[in-house]
């Protein structure tokens, strides 16, 4: 029975370790919550560490209401959508295409791929290159230079050889062309793939930072994280309230004085955590899977 | 042959637009690199500018730039020498578990900070360090300790990016490690039981030797960003007063070529930096094909 023992100690030490882990993860998520829930001059005396200790909506109400951020939103929502729909469509075309083995030219075709992987000109000549096609301060900035990625394509392309090739062979023989074959056959056969890659993609567009920061100064087509990454700096509160159309919120401005900085900031990131945080258990199962089948041929 | 391209004129439709964005977006910055030996302004176009031979590698001479190197390589080095064992241990840990539900919450929970931005992430940071109100700094002060600056300063730094570095990705990358344990044959362990080996003599003898395939591919994989340290991870934390040991590569190019404008600078020390990453690349490769029997490619 020793064993048995020694076997149970090292259950309760392993599962001790793990659930460390785990508030590690969660914790910081209820601690901004708990700040962002607080009344900020309260927050700032210390003290609340998981739950508000005087409760208001006021700094959601100012986040919410004020026109930046809430333009912000749009643009990263906006992006999302259409920049995974693009992204997706492109993949699956060209994955689709390249999947002939028989194709002509095929190995160069994957050979001019293969080199953009190795090799990059790097941001510099990008965003002069970026400046000669007038996508500087421009929406599509977000879209096109980022709508291809040729590791996603291998992926697709190895997920469609995978297909069983008598269903292709079955549809040509009824006399489909490839567009109606990758419609009827290909894309319901490939939809968990497109799924996973469609996340990876939707949650890079949702995060991205760098395109709003650098390739675009127009404060109109910022996304959420380009404006919490110039929020993060902040030294006072103007930035957040000093932008046009939050009149409303200043106009009821007795509660402004209890608003700080920090508590302005928790409120902020967390509206832009929260439908991560909401769609996450939903889609864990397709990311695993994403994973699984773009790491078979890594 | 123009007859059997026809044949495929839909596939070639369908490969096009990749094609043409390939052009547009790697092929052309590509050629771009000229900028490094050219005396270029924005408003003026590439194919005009002066050469001016290997003037803008000045930066060589730049006891800046050493420093910047320096800096790159403490803390791509420190980031995988904790990185890299980390997911390994967890996966481990997770294995051991005999509560299903609760191996599944661990996993879902350490998957969870994958999906943050790094904007989130220094956010988190922030909030739980500040000096007025932070976690850490109140429970120092409790502690009858004095509050320390952690983001603003150069002893912290280099700390704060590789546990948060750990902390975002650790889960994430145990997946391919708990994927191949899972693929271990179960009468392995049945057979060790017999012998009378304990869990941790499993370990070793079965599941690590197991999992060993997979490690490989994930150190050989890992061996490119050893130069890109991760501009996304360092920008947002990076400020005048942790800059001596906060500026890297990355953000070496981004300060001196889009917010100073020194075009011609910025593209060499990039030049230089992609090169140093295709010969790391190109190591990996050979690795790959030697460990693997074929290569990534």
């Amino acid at each position: 029975m020793k064993t048995s023992l020694r076997d149970k100690t090292a259950q309760v030490i392993i599962i001790i370790l793990l659930s460390l882990l785990c508030v590690s993860v969660i914790y910081p998520f209820m601690y901004m919550l708990a700040v962002s829930l607080n009344v900020g001059s309260d927050a700032a005396k210390g003290g609340v560490y998981l739950w508000p200790r005087e409760f208001t909506l006021y700094n959601y109400e100012i986040v919410l209401g004020n026109a930046v951020i809430r333009h912000a939103y749009l643009i990263t929502i906006g992006r999302t959508l259409i920049g995974t729909f693009i992204g997706l469509l492109v993949t699956l075309l060209v994955a689709y295409g390249l999947s002939y083995r028989q194709l002509p030219f095929r190995k160069q075709i994957l050979a001019y791929v293969l080199i953009t992987m190795l090799f990059s000109g790097g941001l510099i000549p990008l965003y002069i290159q970026l400046n000669n096609l007038s996508l500087l301060n421009s929406f599509w900035v977000y879209i096109i230079p980022s709508a291809f990625s040729a590791w996603n394509m291998f992926v697709m392309m190895k997920f469609i050889q995978g297909i069983p090739e008598a269903l292709i062979e079955s549809a040509e023989i009824d006399g489909a062309n490839p567009l109606r074959i990758l419609i009827v056959v290909v894309l319901p056969l490939s939809k968990p793939m497109l799924a996973a890659i469609g996340l990876f993609t939707a949650v890079g567009h949702w995060n991205d930072w760098f395109a709003g920061a650098f390739y675009v100064s127009d404060q109109n087509l910022i996304p959420v994280q380009t404006f919490l990454q110039q929020l993060l700096s902040a030294q006072d509160i103007s930035t957040v309230l000093g932008s046009n159309n939050n009149q409303e919120a200043l106009a009821r401005g007795t509660m402004l004085s209890n608003v700080t900085l920090m508590s302005i900031k928790m409120a902020t990131v967390m509206v832009s955590a929260l439908p991560i945080l909401c769609v996450y258990p939903f889609l864990q199962k397709y990311f695993v899977k994403g994973v699984l089948i773009g790491s078979v041929k890594g | 042959m123009l007859a059997r391209l026809s044949k495929y004129r839909w596939q070639y439709l369908m490969i096009l637009p990749a094609v043409v964005l390939l052009f547009l977006f790697s092929y052309i910055p590509m050629a771009g690199i000229q900028v490094a030996f050219k005396d270029f302004h924005i408003g003026g176009t590439i194919w005009n500018s002066e050469w001016i031979g290997l003037e803008n590698f000045s930066f060589l001479q730049d006891d800046q730039f050493w420093v910047v190197v320096k800096n790159t390589i403490w803390i791509a080095l420190l980031k995988f020498v904790f990185g890299f064992p980390a997911p390994i241990m967890l996966a481990l840990l997770i294995n051991e578990v005999r509560n299903n539900t609760f191996k599944r919450f661990v996993q879902s929970v350490s998957y969870l900070p994958h999906f943050f931005s790094w904007i989130v992430v220094a956010y988190i940071l922030q909030s739980l360090l500040t000096l007025d109100g932070g976690l850490v700094n109140q429970l120092i002060v409790n502690m009858g300790g004095d509050p320390v600056f952690f983001m603003g300063s150069t002893q912290w730094f280099r700390p704060m990016i590789v546990a948060s570095g750990l902390w975002k990705e650790v889960g994430w990358n145990t997946i391919l490690y708990l994927a191949a344990i899972t693929t271990i044959d179960p009468q392995l362990y049945e057979a060790a039981k017999v012998e009378g080996a304990g869990r941790m003599a499993q370990i070793r003898h079965i599941t690590l030797p197991g999992m060993m395939p997979t490690i490989a591919i994930v150190l050989i994989l890992s061996m490119p960003s050893l130069i890109t340290v991760g501009m996304d991870q360092i920008y947002p934390l990076m400020n005048p007063a942790n800059q001596p040991v906060a500026d890297v590569l990355d953000t070496y190019i981004l300060r001196s070529g889009l917010q100073q404008g020194y075009f011609g600078m910025a593209t060499a020390v990039g030049l230089l930096s992609s090169v140093i990453s295709l010969i790391l690349v190109l190591i990996t490769n050979q690795l790959a094909r030697k460990f693997n029997g074929e290569g990534l490619w």
